[in-house]
């Protein structure tokens, strides 16, 4: 049984592990794309609050110190988005697998595990409408442009329990994807002009290391920080290729259990993506800037339902977005969210769904978007 | 415990059919913030020289290969055809046991001839004479005049405006026995004002022109009658002036006998490697109105090649990539044909190899009188030009 129940877990894994297709938001068609979040869907119930220090997640490699047997997880996100480009809002559809996993204890003291995550999203399709004057004359085209693809971060990570009071953990990043851009240009009006197509994959390679410390100073009171270090992101494509350095990035986060059955959580995370700019800009780009995440939220464990705990959750998250769709026009996003979890299989394995209600704006640019995820977890 | 989990299975079910998989990605671009940095960016190019070399021949169908001979009496072009029938049949029975009969002399004799063309403003009349039955099949426009004399004329006969044309010929004209059977005829045309007409010539799949005689039998058997019928086995039209090589400088192009004009181009290789041509036109100028039937309209072609061995290069089979123009008689200025498709091929690995260099030509050679005479590189009329629109080398997903 426990056989039959990893083979499907690994089968589960390698089907999420395609190229995810779906766009994230519309201002992901600006810099390297659009900046993932690698959180659980227990995470994102809780605004992200818990991201440090939450096993699912791959914010800290310490949180790995939270599974006491094997584990392997998985999450769906479905997003709705609707968005007004000023000729009428239309409303967009996506659907993603923001991130899985593995971990197994080995020995009392280490766990080791592997995720696979989101790192930038660089799907996204765009239509327009132009005239252009080729021989002095008024031709009226369409421009259609695609990219399907994007960076998925593959972490090996080991953590390890210090003491009742302390864990450590540290992970290795390898940076790897491709993205396919599709452009092409119809002349609609004019049947003496010849579509435009062209079709370019380009690979993504880059490497990170991550360090993890959680100190617990009382019973209910655990202290996270995490700092990840990143090379530079390569990428290599018929045209040439070249290379943006990554930002490094610290976090801090704080888990509180003030009663029994409540948690509150909150996380705090800067990326230095700044450090990008140069390279954005030598690439014809706008420059990147420092950003911050912030989110904070409570699970309380109190509801029973069929003889099970349920925790109900609810957070808050605000975070900006490195990368400009307009000179120091940058995008920040923010959302509320609530989510719930049930034991399944006698806490063989848990079924978190999350609701994400939010938008992003940058300037009067602003897209809105309700996001449900579900997330399963197995401890076979 | 059952009961539980088959409700949190169905809640779960539940849950996931309400997510669904849908996409709906695309989104109306609102440029510059949310459009790729690097977008689409056209280039237009007019290069004046790329034409470095160009020739014509002539000959690739012959004027007695055309599917129609022609009688002109315009200023342009003066012209009269020449038809040799295949030899009389001597005799004939109405079944295998009956008496042969003799063909000579027939009742009556007629030929027929499918109109092809004709100028309905005026009122053409076709003028037959009988020329030696073994006529020179080489003899020129000139030479020709001397088959044209009154003591030969064999009937005057309107020409319809649709269908075919009859003309009742004298029963003298089906030889005799001891003759060579053959019949051969010339025509010209006379009408009110200068103008030309077109019949099917030997050469046609679906009409062509056909020798009647009637015959009738002997005693006792003078009551049985027959229709025999003779095809034409020589057809053709001398013209003048006679389509021949052009001036230096010129380049023709159809006609008849139908001419190619070769043209090598010298392309930069930001154009041809930039395989984001999307439209490349070749100007042509014209050295002098477009010859054709008055009315007409004809196709020139610009096909690439695959092997260049001049006049007799080995054209590209696939039409995929062939350039068209549509050409209209009497038309001025110049002539504009797409080669697009053609510098995209020069531009992928397989055309990498091919001799910048295309054929121009007629399609559907022989089947019009159509010929484009056009200014060469050397021309002092301005030669080809090629006016290239293409997208500049577009370079994406690196950042």
């Amino acid at each position: 049984m426990t056989r039959t129940r990893t083979s499907l877990l690994i089968a589960a894994a390698l089907l999420a592990a395609r190229p995810a297709a779906a766009q994230e938001s519309v201002f992901g068609v600006r810099g390297l794309g659009f900046l993932a979040q690698p959180i659980s869907a227990h995470s994102a119930a809780m605004g992200g609050g818990e991201s440090m220090f939450d096993g699912n997640s791959a914010v800290s490699p310490a949180s790995l110190a939270a599974w006491q047997k094997l584990a392997g997880w998985a999450v769906g996100a479905q997003s709705n988005r609707s968005f007004n480009p000023g000729s009428g809002a239309v409303s967009l559809n996506s659907m993603r697998f923001p991130t899985f996993g593995f971990a197994t204890p080995v020995g009392y003291r280490l766990v080791v595990g592997v995720t696979v995550s989101e790192y930038l999203n660089r799907n996204w399709e765009v239509q327009r409408a132009d005239t252009v004057w080729p021989r002095g004359s008024a031709v009226p085209v369409a421009d259609h442009s695609r990219s399907v693809g994007g960076v998925s971060d593959v972490r090996f990570a080991a953590a390890y329990r210090v003491s009742s009071r302390i864990a450590v953990g540290i992970g290795l990043h390898t940076l790897s994807g491709s993205a396919q851009t599709a452009v092409e240009r119809d002349f609609p009006t004019d049947s003496t002009y010849h579509t435009f197509a062209q079709v370019t994959e380009t690979d993504y390679r880059g490497f990170g290391v991550s360090l993890g410390l959680f100190a617990s100073p009382t019973k209910r009171l655990v202290v996270g920080a995490s700092a990840r270090f990143n090379g530079r992101l390569s990428a290599t494509n018929p045209g040439g290729n070249a290379s943006v350095r990554l930002p490094s990035e610290l976090a801090g986060g704080l888990y509180v259990v003030p009663w029994d059955g409540i948690t509150v959580a909150t996380t705090i995370i800067h990326d230095s993506w700044s450090v990008a700019a140069p390279d954005l800009v030598a690439a014809g780009q706008l420059p990147s800037r420092d950003v911050w995440s912030v989110g904070v939220g409570a699970e309380i464990a109190l509801l029973r339902m069929f003889g099970e705990v349920v925790p109900l959750r609810a957070g808050y998250r605000w975070r900006q977005l490195p990368f400009p769709v307009d000179t120091a026009l940058f995008v920040s996003e923010r959302a509320a969210s609530g989510g719930i979890s049930f034991s399944l299989a006698g806490g063989r394995a848990n079924l978190d769904l999350a609701v994400q209600g939010g938008s992003r704006t940058a300037g009067t640019l602003k897209e809105s978007f309700t996001t449900i995820l579900a997330g399963l977890s197995i401890f076979p | 415990m059952a009961r539980t989990s088959a409700w949190r299975s169905a809640l779960l079910a539940g849950l996931v059919a309400a997510g669904g998989c849908n996409e709906k990605l695309t989104t109306p671009g609102r440029c510059p913030e949310l459009c790729p940095s690097n977008s689409v960016q056209l280039v237009d190019t007019l290069l004046t020289g790329a034409d470095v070399a160009d020739t014509t021949a002539r000959g690739y169908v012959l004027t007695n290969e055309a599917t129609y001979v022609a009688a002109s009496s315009l200023d342009s072009l003066k012209s009269v055809f020449l038809i040799r029938f295949a030899p009389v049949q001597t005799q004939w029975a109405q079944t295998a046991t009956d008496t042969v009969q003799a063909v000579y002399p027939p009742d009556s004799v007629f030929v027929e001839l499918p109109l092809v063309f004709r100028d309905t403003t005026v009122h053409p009349r076709i003028v037959f004479y009988r020329l030696p039955a073994w006529f020179d099949t080489t003899v020129t426009y000139a030479q020709a005049q001397a088959y044209f004399v009154d003591s030969a004329v064999l009937d005057t006969v309107a020409v319809p405006d649709t269908g075919s044309m009859e003309a009742r010929l004298p029963t003298g004209l089906v030889p005799g026995p001891g003759d060579s059977g053959i019949v051969s005829i010339g025509a010209r045309v006379i009408a009110d004002s200068p103008t030309v007409v077109a019949f099917s010539s030997g050469h046609s799949r679906t009409t062509w022109p056909q020798l009647w005689y009637f015959v009738h039998g002997q005693p006792p058997q003078d009551s049985l009658t027959r229709n025999l019928v003779d095809t034409a086995t020589f057809t053709t039209f001398v013209q003048s002036p006679a389509a021949g090589q052009p001036p230096p400088g010129v380049l023709a192009i159809g006609g008849l006998p139908a001419a190619h004009s070769l043209i090598h181009f010298s392309l930069p290789g930001v154009v041809v490697d930039s395989a984001g041509i999307v439209r490349a036109t070749l100007i042509l100028n014209l050295v002098r109105p477009v010859v054709g039937f008055p009315g007409d309209s004809f196709f020139v072609n610009a096909v690439p090649i695959l092997r260049d061995y001049g006049p007799k290069s080995v054209l590209l089979p696939d039409t995929t990539f062939v350039g068209v123009a549509v050409i209209h008689a009497g038309q001025t200025g110049t002539v504009e044909l797409d080669l697009a498709r053609i510098l995209r091929l020069w531009g992928t690995t397989v055309g990498d190899s091919m001799p910048r260099a295309v054929m121009l030509g007629v399609l559907a050679e022989g089947y019009t009188l159509g010929e484009v005479d056009v200014w060469g590189h050397s021309g002092s009329g301005g030669g080809p030009l090629l006016d290239v629109t293409y997208v500049k080398k577009h370079e994406v997903g690196v950042p």
